[in-house]
């Protein structure tokens, strides 16, 4: 019998517990890149290898290997950095990233443009700060996302705190990380095995595909909790104290343009937990998707796969089985959006907190508007904490009325304005794409501003400038901006076209269904300026865009992962 | 019949010599035996003496010669070329000529020549010669011997482009006077386009030096007393009086988008089995003007309309170099005060630092006819780069890797003149006029089992590129170690791709680089130098030569200190120690540097 399990399953198994030959690949110095099975190693570890894509045309010619470089993410969970970190962060954008530091959908710091002389010390300057990037990428437990500001409620602090939790107990426990990255000495390859290193949790397979977990505390889904593998909605009783959570499971964005047999999917809520118990069920939902996950087709391999193969059902038994204990019933909970609210705000305990729109996460300085600067010198004032949002945007909490002031004139010194953009940038998210990632078949970050700039002439004419309206685009349809969740989302197909996809719930509750094929700017201005012209005029009280566009028919309501395909009817 | 040749135990030699003798006889053929007694003939007739055993006879009769010694200091080898010239010339004229390079030079020995012509370059701003600078630096020493007796004649070659120009020629001469010495010539400084001025100073000086008589020498010398410095007969085809017409075949500036350098890979192409360089050799190329700066020259001297001027001026005339026999010219032409001011004391090092031609006239504008300007300038002269290619692994062709120069001073944008006619006006398939420099002290060990260690940054991995080449195609076993240093890895890793290649093939060993912009500290070739010393000290054990290419003050000077102390460690003493030991290997051929 063959064995037919796919090749990451090999390169895991034979990699001495992610160790392959990384460190040996860092000292070859007349390449910027390291071996191909290494590549996918060191997603583990944190870091994808990427290239310039913008001068890959150039780079032959010139006889030069293509531009390598290294993406590094922070693993952050819940998702807050002190002043001192933020400084320390900033200073590696600059020392050794392309000067910006990016802000992901996933609430955590990726830095682009790494060269390989500069992994390790970049790996070191972030251990500086007390922040690692292991199991920030690969087969793993990702970044624990917990959104929000966990100032303004105790059930928003626990939440961060069981973020933590789960991020610590859903470790690797592999020392590769250090051997490489720290010690940067008598590192250990494949066949050299130092220290003996056991994965309790994980083996030396870990996980079939990445599963990520997110805490969301409603009636703000600023996590798009139904977006990942493991969601925990917090329940609270009628005076707002924390008594348990509800149990998401089975949900994800990626899937592969024609294949319908891979589909975006949200998650179902499979039950409910105590405070207690919360550690313990992300622990077995993930030891079961490590043993019933498909290690075959990595495409199928996802949780969300999992459970449609399975059915919520006999995978809520064996989740109870490992646990030695029934789930509770889920409980009655509501979101009412996905964004994040823009703008100064007072906490309970009268502390102001700013939410400070980030376009795409990316913070760096242009001619006019000095973020990062900006950032930095609010940093540098210290006595406030920043945490990173799910949507790409960074909260300056505990800010004292002193303080505000001074907030307020650094933003200003540095043209950065709180809140003028319209509703739809405002709740905007896109990947990063070109020219880094590897996925990418069209521009991302670098052309929704300027699409929204033209939509915003549609909102002008129709009155809607100020209406929070969800739009997210994506390079490819693997999802990292989550597109499918947006009321209008874009997944790149091929340099300059898009695939339009409308009718996501503006709570995160429904995905959305494809509009329209290989449309490009001017074309997609064209479909939607008539449609939020119609939106403007007939929406009913309080109806959201995404809703809407059901009502009137303009596409059908796609009810779980498996209709994502049906029911299409294109422009 | 085949008698063992062996020498009988009662020859006049001691018992060793007997067996040595023995052991190179018994293996020599015939023509090796018939060519050693000639040999052996030839020296004695050459050094005037008859043989004393009177078993071999003379094979021609022995004339009076007269001694001469053509010593040279040289630095990209116009005064080693001529040297090696006058040797043969003189050689005709019955001259007793030896050849003698001032870095191998004895100055003792030196002064008690009887005849002494010298061919001395000055490099940079009035400095001997790196490879001349110890014998120098004896020379002008109060411990100088006396020079009572020697007659000499000195050929200074500089560049009028330096304030000081000719200052070391000018040095020795009067050193010489001054040591008792007698001048049988006055010496001439020659800039760039030297070739056919020394061709005559150099007849003359002979003809001054001549014996008695100077009837044609029919003995076949041999030179025995000084071993020729190098191969005479490598003279090139294609020199920078006779340049070929070559095809630009490609043309691409190396450095990736984003990067701060220009650095273009040129292939020439040359239709002509005469074309024959080997790595390590520079290339010559004759530029053209940029017509933007010719116009503004024409406009500040109110010839702007002439437009045949403006192609001369393009194609034929230096347009940039600032030099003081021009300024001089330019007073007295014009009769300006205020420009003669400029050749007094230090003056003119202050006006013409990062100035031009074209500062002069615009700052002191004179109407002048195309002759007068013209008569001003001096010929457009070639600029020489190291080869980039072996000729074996590209025949009939031949690769440079130009920086391309650009600056701004004193609010104009200035160009290189060659590097961006090449950037700029170049095309490929495009012709330019391209001529080939022997580098008789930089090159590749005739033994390919030798490992080499080449240090370069920048354009001064150029020549690498070349050995390389031709170590791959000769099938060479000895082990190569790179270090290259540049700016930054992504964007000015030159020939990133094709050293990859040669490190998969095995035809480089090693390789490391040392990229000062991409972190925090810079760190240059240096660098990686002292930190790999250990086994770069096993390589030297091993028989390593060495090898430095590009900038002096920004890479050369600095390698050479680093290469100074590593050495010292191993001799257990301070840097001077080690410096005697690079001086050592450099005797030995075995440091060799070519920096600009």
């Amino acid at each position: 019998m063959t064995d037919k399990r796919s090749k990451n399953e090999f390169l895991k198994e034979e990699s001495h517990f992610l160790r392959g030959t990384i460190a040996d690949g860092l000292s070859h110095v007349e390449t910027g890149a390291i071996a191909d099975d290494d590549t996918q190693l060191i997603k583990f570890h944190g870091s994808y290898m990427q290239d310039d894509r913008d001068v890959r045309g150039e780079r032959a010619k010139k006889k030069l290997e293509k531009a390598f470089s290294f993406m590094i993410r922070l693993r952050l969970p819940g998702g807050l950095v002190s002043p001192d970190q933020w400084l320390k962060l900033d200073d590696i954008a600059g020392t050794y990233a392309n000067g910006s530091l990016r802000l992901t959908t996933r609430a955590t710091f990726q830095y682009h443009g790494v060269i390989k002389s500069n992994l390790r010390r970049t790996m070191q300057a972030i251990n500086g700060a007390c922040l690692d990037t292991i199991a920030a990428c690969g087969d793993v437990n990702r970044n624990v996302m917990c959104v929000g500001n966990p100032f303004v409620s105790p059930v928003h602090a626990a939440a961060g705190d069981l973020a933590r939790k789960i991020s610590d107990h859903l470790l690797p426990k592999t020392s590769a990380y250090h051997e490489i990255w720290l010690e940067g000495e008598k590192v250990a390859d494949m066949t050299r095995p130092a220290v003996p290193d056991t994965e309790p949790l994980y083996g030396v397979h870990y996980l079939p595909r990445k599963f990520k977990v997110v805490i969301a505390v409603p009636p703000h889904n600023d996590g798009d909790v139904f977006a990942h593998d493991l969601g925990f909605i917090a329940i609270t009783d009628a005076k707002g104290a924390l008594v348990g959570w509800n149990v998401s499971v089975g949900g994800g964005m990626g899937m592969t343009h024609g294949e319908t047999d891979t589909f975006p999917r949200t998650g179902d809520v499979m039950g409910f937990c105590t405070p207690e118990q919360a550690v313990d069920v992300a622990e077995k939902v993930m030891l079961v998707q490590r043993d019933w996950g498909n290690r075959e087709l990595r495409k199928n391999a996802r949780l969300k796969y999992t459970i449609e193969r399975f059915g919520i059902e006999k995978f809520r038994a064996e989740v109870e089985s490992r646990l030695g204990y029934k789930l509770g019933e889920a409980r009655p909970f509501k979101f009412t959006s996905m964004g994040d609210p823009i703008g100064w705000y007072q906490g309970p305990d009268k502390k102001w907190h700013l939410g400070l729109f980030i376009e795409n996460g990316r913070i760096k300085d242009t001619p006019d508007h000095h973020l990062r600067t900006a950032i930095r010198e609010i940093a540098e004032a210290g006595g406030v904490t920043f945490s990173i949002t799910g949507n790409q945007n960074v909260i300056i909490c505990n800010v004292s009325a002193k303080q505000k002031t001074k907030i307020e004139q650094i933003l200003k010194a540095n043209g950065i304005a709180i809140a003028t953009s319209s509703g739809m940038r405002r709740n905007s998210i896109s990947c990063v794409a070109l020219p880094t990632c590897a996925l990418a078949l069209a521009e991302s970050e670098r052309f929704l501003p300027e699409l929204i700039t033209a939509l915003e002439d549609s909102l002008d004419k129709a009155g809607l400038r100020d209406d929070d309206i969800v739009i997210r685009m994506t390079g490819c349809p693997n999802g990292c901006g989550r597109p499918y969740m947006a009321e209008i989302g874009f997944v790149g197909r091929a340099p300059g076209l898009y695939n339009l996809y409308l009718g996501a719930a503006f709570d995160g509750t429904r995905l959305n269904k494809l509009y329209a094929q290989d449309v490009g700017k001017a074309r997609i201005v064209e479909l939607l300026d008539p449609l939020l012209a119609r939106y403007a005029k007939e929406r009913n009280e309080g109806e959201r865009f995404g809703d809407f566009v059901i009502r009137a028919g303009v596409v059908k309501p796609t009810l779980g992962g498996n209709s994502f395909h049906s029911d299409v009817t294109l422009a | 019949m085949t008698a063992v040749p062996f020498l009988p135990k009662n020859a006049p030699f001691t018992a060793e010599e007997i067996n040595l003798l023995n052991q190179l006889v018994q293996k020599s053929t015939p023509l090796q035996r018939s060519w050693l007694s000639g040999f052996l003939a030839g020296l004695d007739a050459a050094q005037g003496q008859s043989s004393a055993g009177a078993a071999i006879a003379p094979a021609a009769q022995a004339r009076p010669r007269q001694p001469l010694t053509i010593l040279y200091g040289s630095e990209s080898g116009n005064s080693e070329s001529l040297a090696l010239k006058t040797k043969k010339l003189a050689a005709k004229q019955n001259f007793d000529a030896k050849v003698v390079d001032m870095a191998d030079a004895d100055l003792a020995t030196i002064a008690k020549s009887k005849n002494l012509i010298v061919y001395i370059a000055t490099w940079g701003e009035g400095d001997p010669p790196q490879r001349a600078v110890d014998f120098h630096k004896a020379l002008m020493s109060d411990d100088a011997p006396r020079f009572d007796g020697v007659r000499f004649a000195v050929l200074a070659l500089g560049d009028t482009a330096y304030v000081n120009f000719c200052q070391t020629g000018k040095q020795i001469d009067a050193r010489l006077e001054a040591l008792g010495a007698t001048r049988v010539a006055d010496r001439e400084d020659l800039d760039l386009d030297f070739q056919k001025a020394a061709a005559a100073w150099t007849d003359k000086a002979l003809e001054v030096l001549a014996p008695a008589d100077t009837a044609p020498n029919t003995v076949v010398h041999v030179d025995f007393k000084g071993a020729p410095a190098a191969d005479e007969d490598d003279e090139p085809r294609f020199t920078a009086e006779n340049p070929i017409e070559a095809e630009i075949s490609a043309l691409i500036n190396l450095n990736g988008t984003g990067s701060t350098r220009e650095t273009w890979h040129a292939e020439f192409a040359v239709d002509d089995p005469g074309f024959v360089y080997k790595p390590g050799d520079a290339i010559g190329l004759y530029p053209e003007n940029d017509p933007e700066l010719a116009g503004d020259l024409l406009k500040a001297v109110g010839l702007e309309s002439d437009a045949a001027l403006k192609q001369k001026l393009v194609h034929s005339f230096d347009i940039t170099t600032l030099s003081r026999p021009l300024v001089d010219g330019y007073a007295k032409l014009t009769g300006r005060k205020d420009v003669a001011k400029l050749l007094e004391d230090g003056e003119l090092a202050r006006f013409s630092a990062d100035r031009q031609l074209v500062d002069l006239f615009e700052s002191f504008p004179e109407k002048l006819s195309a002759d007068q300007f013209v008569k001003l300038l001096r010929p457009l002269p070639g600029r020489l780069y190291s080869v980039a290619s072996s000729l074996k692994a590209h025949p009939g062709e031949a690769h440079l890797l130009v920086g391309a120069v650009r600056w701004t001073s004193h609010g104009r944008t200035r160009k290189g003149v060659t590097s961006t006619y090449l950037a700029d006006r170049c095309k490929t398939g495009g012709k330019a006029r391209v001529y080939i420099k022997p580098n008789r002290h930089f090159g590749l060990p005739a033994d390919g089992d030798r490992p080499i260690i080449m240090i370069g940054a920048g354009t001064g991995v150029a020549p690498y590129r070349g050995f390389i080449e031709e170590r791959a195609e000769n099938g060479d076993k000895g082990k190569s170690w790179l270090f290259f240093g540049e700016r930054n890895f992504s964007y000015d890793f030159l020939y990133q791709l094709e050293w990859q290649d040669h490190l998969a093939s095995g035809a480089l060993s090693r390789i490391d680089v040392a990229f000062s912009r991409d972190q925090p500290e810079k760190i240059y070739v240096q660098t990686r130098l002292w930190e790999r010393r250990e086994e770069l000290l096993k390589w030297l054990d091993e028989g390593a030569h060495i090898y430095v290419c590009g900038d002096e003050k920004g890479m050369a000077k600095d390698v050479d200190t680093t290469l100074a102390k590593i050495l010292a460690e191993t001799a257990k003493g301070d840097e001077e120690a080690g410096r005697a030991k690079l001086k050592e290997l450099t005797k030995a051929g075995r440091y060799q540097r070519d920096v600009y």
